[in-house]
């Protein structure tokens, strides 16, 4: 259990100024509760004894004061030390992690939930952070505590009584934990019920067409209540233990008491100790109380946290599929890259420094891009999704990508910007292998649409400029005005400043793609990639868009995923895939010539444009 | 799910009397088991009262009773008795001694009197005197007159012997004994009543969520789709889920526990105003600083919890979106801007969190501050007290005890102020669900169809929208015969579907009416008229379960034989077969093990099973093997064979084999007839017509 917790010896280093100060704050404070129940015994022996005076009793009084203005203050400094120190872990954990989630490539995503990941960077951080602050401070305020308890309950009393009180304490710490387990496992269930009952309703809510047409409402209503039963039952279940807990520690507590009055109250009869003394002794046993109950707490807590630091050392020993190939050896760096060594994870980059744009120019300017024999699939052993592509895209020219759903037009585009990774030596740019082209020189030179236009939920001016800080406001206008977006922006509540995303407005899916497409032209790329980014718009909108980006494509290289032919009709070569192939190549013309898929395709859309000719003609359709 | 920090994190008025009142309601079905819980609590707060006040007479009565004033009675009963033999008598609670011939009665309130005695201790020795005086443990002076006789202070003593000295002391362990019995009873008592309370109040509040739950859940099951429409998922689970867990808190941490404080409070003031009423007020005094601290400190606290949520929520949000736009952040080498953007609102975040810290490590520590200044106080003022003699220092050690007692619980009022805040929120959310009328409800007088039904359909010029804006429908009449079967064409998004939605009722119309068997559907029950229709959706929804609960629903009517039969018959049972546990194979939600094609037979086979008069069918327009499709094909026509049928079709021999054809552009019914007859018209359904499925 304590093994995972190795991996934190570096958190510990740097801030074991935090540990160490709050540890000496934790003892200051421990040192003075220990006076308080000798201060209220030595009252009791000089009024005993008939001593006591006015003088004393002030001096008494004022003692108290001064020693809980003392633990006052070390109080508060152990908790802000320590805690505070958990929680700057909690700070840079989540730090490392988000950065270790922004190097982790598409392929890691396909197979993990965001939800889960979520849950990572969220719940597990805060279990570490409770495992690493509280845990800490608890178990040795608990220790020290209970060891000077007990040193001065045998020095005030005697071995004899002190043993006796004590008799019950380790019932008490047995209690706590094994309670503890049990109460954890039980209230799991608890918890697997509530996600069942999460889970039916979740179910009902989604499916509530089928449920209302099939006149299923009874029978849901059954169904939920058999996973509301069971929530109520486990919940019960837990209960049974988990309401034992208090009291069993308040009566097994009690009975230390019990036996102090029973045999402490004929000591002091006896003469053996004074009334003082058993008052004195009275107030540690109530302090020995909490330390005997912090160990099971912190049992469990560490228990906890262990398991949530495995799953976080998991995640972050994850390494990046696609990394820079050339930069020195970080494959190998990045599989250790476990808490150790990111004690300088700060000057870690994360590779996307800003180059100058003549490196970048270097390599893309005047360069084709080749595709050589390229065959490609996204799970080793799978079916390929592309096979044996062979094209050249010579510089500055258009290149336009058509073909079914699935016949791997996007997939082409996805090797060509790197979120996968292609086979060595398949596509080249210029007479460089695109493996060996830094990423961050990639991503600067090409300029991509992608199919979904994703929106950050920030401003839309932010999101054309896009990490671009050096823009000026006319250079984000003009690539608005590109995109034909420029006008539309103006008009919304805010014009540019407008948030986008759930916090703020809504915008239809054709908006969301010309802010796509300025935000690409906006990077003045080298090469510019739309994935079918002009579906959402009509086709008079994209007939404008295209018109007004004839001068920038002119300057660059351009490809064109479409399913319209319209949209590629321009184009110097259109590729027709089918299932992964090039099945047609060529000019519109020679493709139309070629009487083959993109004939007909052409063909088909063709009666469409016709259609809805005819059916603006048709105003009337009462006539009918 | 959506971490945002909008309306759900909000925090509300933390007391509503409508709102109580209505969530006091639900209790009326267990208010016995209530009062019991309230009694249970009565018993536990003695209890705790109880135990201080036990220790203060242990020091008081038996400790210190050695030295506790006595004073002479005369009873002429007790005279004959042994002189050196003591005796005592616990009649009526009054311990009497009798030492020297004389009778003596323990009463510690005494002034000095002729008749008083006392013992005093002076050099290992025990006297008896005559009159009190003020240290009985250590007295100002002690002279030897004669060989029995002392001078104590002035007054005249006698020395006791051992054994006397003994049986007193044995009376007092005696008493110790019992009262360390009647401790153990009591600490006995408390623990078994301690946790049946415990148990009593979780099961009342379990029971009453589980009430709430039940009704809330019947009551979204009456909720047209319109509602669903409007109303995200996440947030109608939430509803059912957290809100009413929230409420829970309020049942079994705020209503009794308040009780129990406010018991424990009033109980130890009584207490304390008994023993000394001066004293009290003392103990009393620190009360106001530290509810000034608490709520002080909550309002704070409440303050930078709230700045700590938001924060939190915007790191969630953050990352969220980081994963989302994964694609885009690596395309565009964002990933260092991206960190930073990350990092900032993280540091915002620590900055919130030890904010936070701050103000929570000065809290706690504070509480225990104000306690100690109480503590200070009882002993400056309670220790004169206790020279002056006006008390017994077991009183102030009880006083003490109480003390920390009395604090505990209102320290925790701050706490149990927030959870009752965010219980009024969720109750305040989970009402306004339990309120919304149910907007397609039964007709008061229902109608009923003539049996057998035909299946005979009208729309009346029937218009809709599903948002009051847009008009999906406008102005659609049509009738379909019984027995017929209808294809209804047209492009994406022409409100073909809706058709098939208005005629289950799912929604209302607008305007116009739809009728069946010449009734207006909107007079049938809803539990008739969707027995009666089917309704075969594109995306087949799968409820998590097995491949034959998926088809007969759990309705126990249905044999396992059948739902063979029927799968069979619609061409289902070839591909159940070649899964792994065939019939018994489970499914998950969205069916993501089987394709669309085998989905859509299982969905035939669900309909056919249910046997209804009219069925609604819409074809999936995804892509389905020609195998598959073969299947689909061969069994759409046994499914409609004598029903009413109306078909959103995508595919050409359904459209053939229809024995109608309704085409709808844009909400409105453009052309009707057979397929040949619309083809020669060479209008629209023509053009349709060639463009879809004449290459195919």
């Amino acid at each position: 259990m304590f093994k995972e917790f190795r991996t934190m010896t570096w958190y510990i280093k740097k801030h074991y100024y935090r540990y160490l100060l709050g540890i000496i704050a934790v003892l200051i404070v421990d040192g003075l509760q220990l006076f308080l129940p000798k201060i209220l015994g030595w009252f009791a022996d000089d009024v005993q004894n008939g001593t006591i005076t006015f003088r004393l009793i002030r001096e008494y009084a004022l003692m108290i004061i001064g020693v809980a203005l003392g633990m006052f203050i070390f109080r508060f400094f152990w908790r802000y030390f320590i805690n505070g120190a958990a929680r700057h872990l909690e700070f840079e954990l989540r730090d490392m992690l988000v950065k270790h989630f922004l190097k982790l490539s598409p392929s890691f995503y396909n197979y993990k939930k965001t939800g889960d990941l979520m849950a990572h960077a969220t719940n597990d951080i805060k279990s570490v952070r409770m495992a690493m602050g509280p845990a800490i401070v608890m178990s040795i305020d608990a220790f020290i505590l209970s060891t000077a308890t007990i040193v001065m309950m045998i020095y005030t009393v005697g071995w004899k009584l002190t043993v006796i009180a004590l008799l019950p304490m380790p019932f008490l710490a047995l209690v706590v934990t094994r309670f503890g387990k049990m109460i954890h496992n039980r209230f799991k269930k608890v918890q697997e019920a509530f996600s069942l009952l999460t889970d039916v309703t979740q179910e009902n809510i989604s499916g509530i067409r089928v449920v209302k047409s099939f006149a299923q409402e009874q029978r849901e209503i059954a169904r939920f209540h058999t996973v509301n039963k069971n929530k109520f039952d486990l919940n019960m279940n837990l209960t049974k233990v988990w309401g034992l807990f208090d009291p069993l520690v308040e009566f097994i507590a009690a009975i230390s008491f019990l036996l102090v009055l029973a045999y402490g109250s004929i000591l002091v009869l006896n003469n053996q100790i004074s009334l003082g003394d058993f008052i004195a002794f009275y107030g540690y046993l109530a302090m020995m109380t909490w330390p005997m109950m912090a160990f099971g707490w912190v049992y469990n807590m560490l228990q906890r946290g262990s398991a949530s630091l495995a799953r976080i050392n998991q995640l972050l020993a994850e390494v990046p599929a696609i990394s820079d190939i050339n930069s020195n050896n970080s494959s190998d760096s990045n599989a250790n890259n476990n808490f150790d060594m990111n004690s300088n994870y700060s000057s870690d980059s994360l590779a996307t420094n800003k180059h100058p744009s003549n490196t970048v120019a270097s390599f893309f300017r005047g360069n084709n891009i080749t595709f050589k024999n390229l065959s490609f699939s996204y799970v080793i052993g799978q079916q390929p999704v592309l096979k044996d592509i062979n094209l050249v895209i010579p510089s500055g020219s258009t290149q336009a990508i058509l073909g079914k759903t699935g016949s791997g037009k996007s997939s082409i585009v996805n090797l060509l910007i790197r979120q996968y990774n292609p086979p060595a030596s398949s596509i080249f740019i210029g007479n460089n292998d695109l493996l060996t082209i830094p990423l961050a020189i990639l991503s600067q030179g090409i300029g991509y649409v992608p199919q979904d236009s994703f929106l950050f939920s920030t401003s839309i001016y932010e999101n054309i400029a896009l990490g671009n800080k050096a823009s000026t406001p006319e250079q984000i206008y003009e690539a608005a005005r590109i995109a034909d977006i420029h006008d539309n922006i103006l008009e919304l509540p805010n014009g540019y400043d407008t948030i986008v995303g759930e916090r703020g407005v809504t915008l239809s899916g054709g908006q969301k793609q010309r802010i796509s497409i300025a935000r690409a032209i906006m990077r003045d790329p080298e090469i510019f990639i739309m994935d079918d980014s002009l579906s959402a718009v009509d086709i008079q909108t994209e007939e404008r868009i295209l018109a007004k980006l004839e001068t920038f494509m002119e300057q660059r290289t351009t490809i064109i995923i479409a399913h319209r032919i319209s949209t590629v009709q321009q184009a110097d070569h259109i590729i027709y895939l089918d299932e992964g192939r090039i099945i047609e190549q060529g000019t519109h013309q020679q493709l139309l010539q070629l009487r083959g898929q993109y004939y007909q395709m052409y063909q088909q859309q063709q009666l469409e444009k016709e259609l809805d000719g005819f059916l603006q003609k048709d105003v009337n359709p009462y006539e009918i | 799910m959506k971490y945002s920090v909008s309306q759900e994190t909000g925090l509300g008025k933390p007391y509503d009397r409508k709102l109580m009142k209505r969530l006091l309601t639900f209790i009326r079905p267990y208010r016995t088991l209530f009062a019991i819980t309230f009694i249970l609590v009565m018993v536990i707060a003695a209890a705790q009262l109880v135990r201080p006040y036990l220790i203060k007479v242990a020091i008081d009565d038996h400790i210190n009773g050695l030295y506790i004033p006595m004073i002479v009675v005369e009873d002429n009963d007790l005279h004959n008795t042994d002189i050196n033999h003591l005796v005592s008598n616990q009649t009526d609670n009054i311990v009497t001694f009798t030492i020297n011939d004389e009778l003596l009665i323990r009463n510690s309130t005494l002034e000095p009197a002729p008749n008083i005695r006392q013992i005093v201790k002076a050099n290992e020795q025990f006297l008896l005197i005559n009159g009190i005086v003020e240290s009985p443990t250590n007295p100002a002076t002690v002279t030897e007159i004669s060989a029995n006789e002392y001078l104590v202070e002035g007054l005249h003593a006698i020395p006791l012997t051992t054994e006397q000295v003994e049986q007193i002391k044995a009376y007092d362990i005696k008493s110790l004994y019992k009262l360390a019995i009647i401790y153990l009873a009591i600490i006995i008592v408390a623990f078994i009543v301690g946790y049946i309370q415990i148990y009593l109040l979780q099961y009342l509040g379990q029971r009453i969520v589980y009430d709430i739950r039940e009704q809330a859940f019947a009551h979204l099951q009456k909720m047209s789709l319109s509602y669903f429409d409007t109303n995200p998922v996440g947030r109608l689970v939430t509803r059912i889920t957290n809100d009413t867990e929230n409420i829970n808190e309020m049942y079994s941490s705020v209503i009794i526990s308040l009780f129990k404080d406010i018991l424990i409070i009033v109980g130890i003031m009584g207490v304390l105003l008994y023993m000394d009423w001066r004293l009290a007020i003392v103990s009393f005094s620190t009360v106001p600083l530290m509810l000034f601290i608490s709520f002080f400190y909550r309002r704070k606290a409440r303050a930078a919890f709230r700045d700590l949520r938001v924060h939190l929520a915007r790191i969630n949000s953050n990352i969220q979106e980081s994963l989302s736009g994964i694609k885009v952040i690596r395309a565009f080498g964002l990933q260092k801007d991206k960190f930073d953007e990350f990092s900032e609102i993280n540091q915002a975040h620590l900055k919130a969190n030890m904010r936070e810290l701050f103000q929570f490590s000065l809290f706690r520590p504070s509480m225990d501050m104000v306690y100690a200044l109480t503590l200070a106080l009882l002993l400056w003022f309670g220790g004169g007290s206790v020279i002056k003699g006006a008390i017994q220092f077991g009183v102030l050690y009880a006083f003490i005890q109480y003390s920390e007692q009395f604090f505990r619980p209102i320290r925790d009022l701050a706490e149990k102020y927030n959870i009752m805040q965010s219980a009024m929120a969720s109750a305040e959310r989970l009402f306004e669900l339990l309120d919304e009328p149910e907007q397609i409800s039964d007709p008061a007088q229902p109608k009923s169809l003539a049996i057998p039904v035909q299946g005979f359909i009208k729309f009346n010029n029937v218009t809709f929208s599903y948002d009051q804006q847009h008009e999906v429908l406008k102005d659609v009449s049509f009738q379909i015969n019984a027995g017929e079967t209808i294809a209804i064409v047209g492009a994406t998004g022409s409100g073909k579907t809706t058709i098939l939605h208005l005629l289950s009722r799912f929604y209302d119309v607008q305007t116009g009416s739809i009728e069946i068997d010449g009734i207006d559907i909107r007079q049938l029950p809803k539990q008739q008229l969707r027995k009666l229709i089917g309704i075969v959706q594109q995306d087949v929804f799968l409820f998590t379960g097995d491949i034959k609960a998926n088809i007969h629903l759990n309705n126990p009517d249905i044999s396992e034989q059948q739902v063979i039969e029927i799968a069979k018959y619609v061409n289902a049972h070839e591909f159940i077969e070649k899964l792994p546990n065939k019939y018994h194979e489970p499914v998950t939600e969205r069916g993501s093990t089987l394709s669309t094609g085998q989905r859509q037979l299982l969905a035939f086979a669900r309909t056919l099973v249910h046997d209804p008069r009219i069925l609604l069918l819409d074809e999936a327009t995804s892509n389905i093997d020609t195998y598959t499709e073969k299947l689909i094909q061969d069994a759409l026509p046994k499914l409609s064979k004598g029903r009413t049928t109306l078909i959103v079709a995508h595919r050409l021999s359904t459209i053939q084999n229809a024995d109608r054809i309704l085409v709808i552009h844009k909400g409105r019914l453009i052309e009707q007839g057979t397929h040949e007859e619309l083809l020669q018209k060479q209008s629209y359904y023509y053009t349709l017509y060639k463009m879809q499925y004449q290459q195919s």
